[in-house]
């Protein structure tokens, strides 16, 4: 029996197709205006890597903006928040899995479970871009990189630069100064990778973040971040088995295998 | 006597020459990253301007963010003792002057001698501050000089449910791909702003009379939001707003 979760974020939509709680085709778009037409291709795209049609699945479980218009429209037949699909994806990928930390395009989470992998407590910042997945996007813009170049560019800097700001439109001023003060793009890089750091760790104290933790989202690919986030915490982060990206939508076809066997 | 004030800002850059009282002359230019090899020819400009020879001057005040870049200074003053001293100069009966900069919103409540007796300044985050206005009118293709007469067109002003200049801006183009008006959306934007100021204005409670400073000063749409909110009664900065900080630091140039 075939099930699949559906995740429409700010930037991205993903789609998680599962046998036997096994992921048998994935997929990750830019999202198009609608949210409904995100979770049309998406899902097309993933049935079409796995050699599906859509009425094998059995049941879908949309999250993400717009979940509940997903249900509404018959594309999912139930929604489930964010918080919810993030604890439980991460923790079936690792039962060890006490805190998740998705950083998103437009807000960020921190999510404590149980031992038996229930939600718990969770914290978000969906106010201020700083410490999201925008912050990001912003600056490699005004560095001229693609996000994994931001990434993986700061690795050589042995000099991070320090921002004094942590509002993105000043942080985006300062860069733009360092810039024209001649300083090299790998330490403006790495400065703005620890400043991204800062606040999301800032966040998760909120929580009292307890090991394991493990980073979802698409901001956990940038390596950089991902350093700077342990060395503050002073823990070594979990790595997931599967893209970080579509543990939200992993989690979502999980709850779509659980209520598609119930029935 | 003669004195010039000179207040660098994120944004802007002010500077004013006075004769004892009297405002002789004025500047104001985009502050560039280059500013430090830039200001002195700025303030001989200045002086140009005034007719006034530069070795006449007997003082000169630096201000504002970048108040270190100005080396011909005589000596530096804080930014909200100058603004305080130009709205308790001109204007006797103001208790509170509000100034939106170009990173910072700064209220300052001032005593009855017209001393700073408290104040609030955000310069750690854009929402409200004159780059988050110029944010939203830059997608909206609009000047700053624009805004009253845009705002005036208003019939039904969208509602911005973010603070975050970030996401308010993505908010601002998903309104314009909408087809929504460019007044409704400039005038939400307007009365987000007057939110800002006034949830940190109003910490101090209630006040008569109050003023604004600053190039959004003379947003009229902008300044009545805000006076109904606080209840109070605005009196208008008697020279351009923008040059409050400047006027300031010569005043207080004067002084020394």
């Amino acid at each position: 029996m075939y099930f699949a979760g559906v995740d429409i974020g700010s930037l991205t939509a993903e789609a998680v197709i599962i046998n036997d709680g096994k992921i048998i085709g994935s997929e990750i778009i830019s999202v198009l205006p609608n949210p409904l037409d995100s979770a049309r291709e998406v899902m097309n795209r993933a049935l079409k890597k796995c050699g599906l049609n859509f009425p094998e699945i059995r049941f879908i479980v949309s999250t993400g903006y717009g979940r509940e218009k997903l249900q509404a429209e018959g594309m999912a037949q139930e929604n489930k928040s964010e918080i919810s699909c993030h604890g439980l994806g991460a923790f079936t990928l690792n039962p060890e899995v006490r805190t998740v930390i998705d950083i998103g395009g437009q807000d960020a989470k921190v999510i404590k479970v149980d031992g038996s992998g229930k939600l718990e407590n969770f914290v978000m910042n969906d106010k201020c871009a700083a410490g999201t997945g925008h912050f990001l996007e912003v600056m490699s813009r005004s560095l001229g990189l693609s996000l994994d170049e931001l990434g993986q560019i700061s690795l050589d800097s042995k000099k991070p630069v320090e921002m004094s700001n942590r509002c993105t439109i000043y942080v985006e001023t300062e860069v733009i100064h360092f810039l024209q003060r001649g300083t090299a793009k790998k330490d403006v890089a790495a400065g703005i990778n620890k400043a991204m750091a800062e606040r999301v760790v800032a966040l998760a104290r909120r929580v009292n973040p307890e090991k394991e933790i493990m980073l979802t989202g698409g901001v956990a690919k940038n390596v950089a971040v991902r350093s700077e986030i342990q060395k503050i915490l002073k823990v070594k982060l979990v790595s997931p088995s599967i893209d970080p990206q579509l543990i939200g939508a992993y989690g979502a076809a999980l709850f779509a295998q659980a209520k598609g066997t119930e029935k | 006597m003669i004195t010039i004030g000179c207040d660098i800002g994120s944004l802007f850059t002010k500077a004013v020459m006075m004769n004892n009282d009297n405002l002789v002359a004025y500047k104001i230019t985009r502050t560039t990253g280059n500013l430090g090899q830039e200001i002195d020819d700025f303030l001989s400009a200045l002086s140009q301007t005034a007719g006034i020879d530069r070795k006449k001057v007997d003082c000169l005040a630096g201000t504002g963010i970048g108040a270190e870049l100005i080396k011909s200074a005589d000596f530096q003053e804080d930014i909200i003792t100058c603004l305080a001293s130009a709205s308790a100069f001109y204007l006797p009966e103001v208790e509170l002057t509000i100034d939106i900069g170009g990173q910072s919103i700064t209220s300052i409540l001032l005593s009855q001698e017209g001393e700073v007796e408290n104040f609030m300044r955000n310069d750690k985050c854009a929402s409200g501050s004159g780059r988050f206005l110029e944010m939203m009118s830059d997608k909206l293709n609009l000047q700053l000089s624009q805004l009253n007469e845009i705002i005036t067109r208003a019939n039904k002003p969208v509602e911005l449910s973010a603070q975050c200049g970030v996401f308010a801006e993505s908010e601002v183009i998903s309104y314009v791909n909408q087809g929504e008006e460019v007044s409704n959306i400039i005038a939400g934007v307007c009365a987000t702003v007057a939110n800002m100021v006034v949830a940190q204005a109003r910490r101090f409670g209630n006040v008569n009379y109050w003023t604004l400073t600053g190039g959004v000063a003379l947003i009229e749409p902008l300044v009545k939001n805000i006076s109904k909110k606080l209840s109070a009664k605005f009196i208008p900065f008697p020279h351009h707003p923008q040059l409050a900080g400047a006027i300031g630091a010569a005043l207080l140039a004067g002084s020394e």
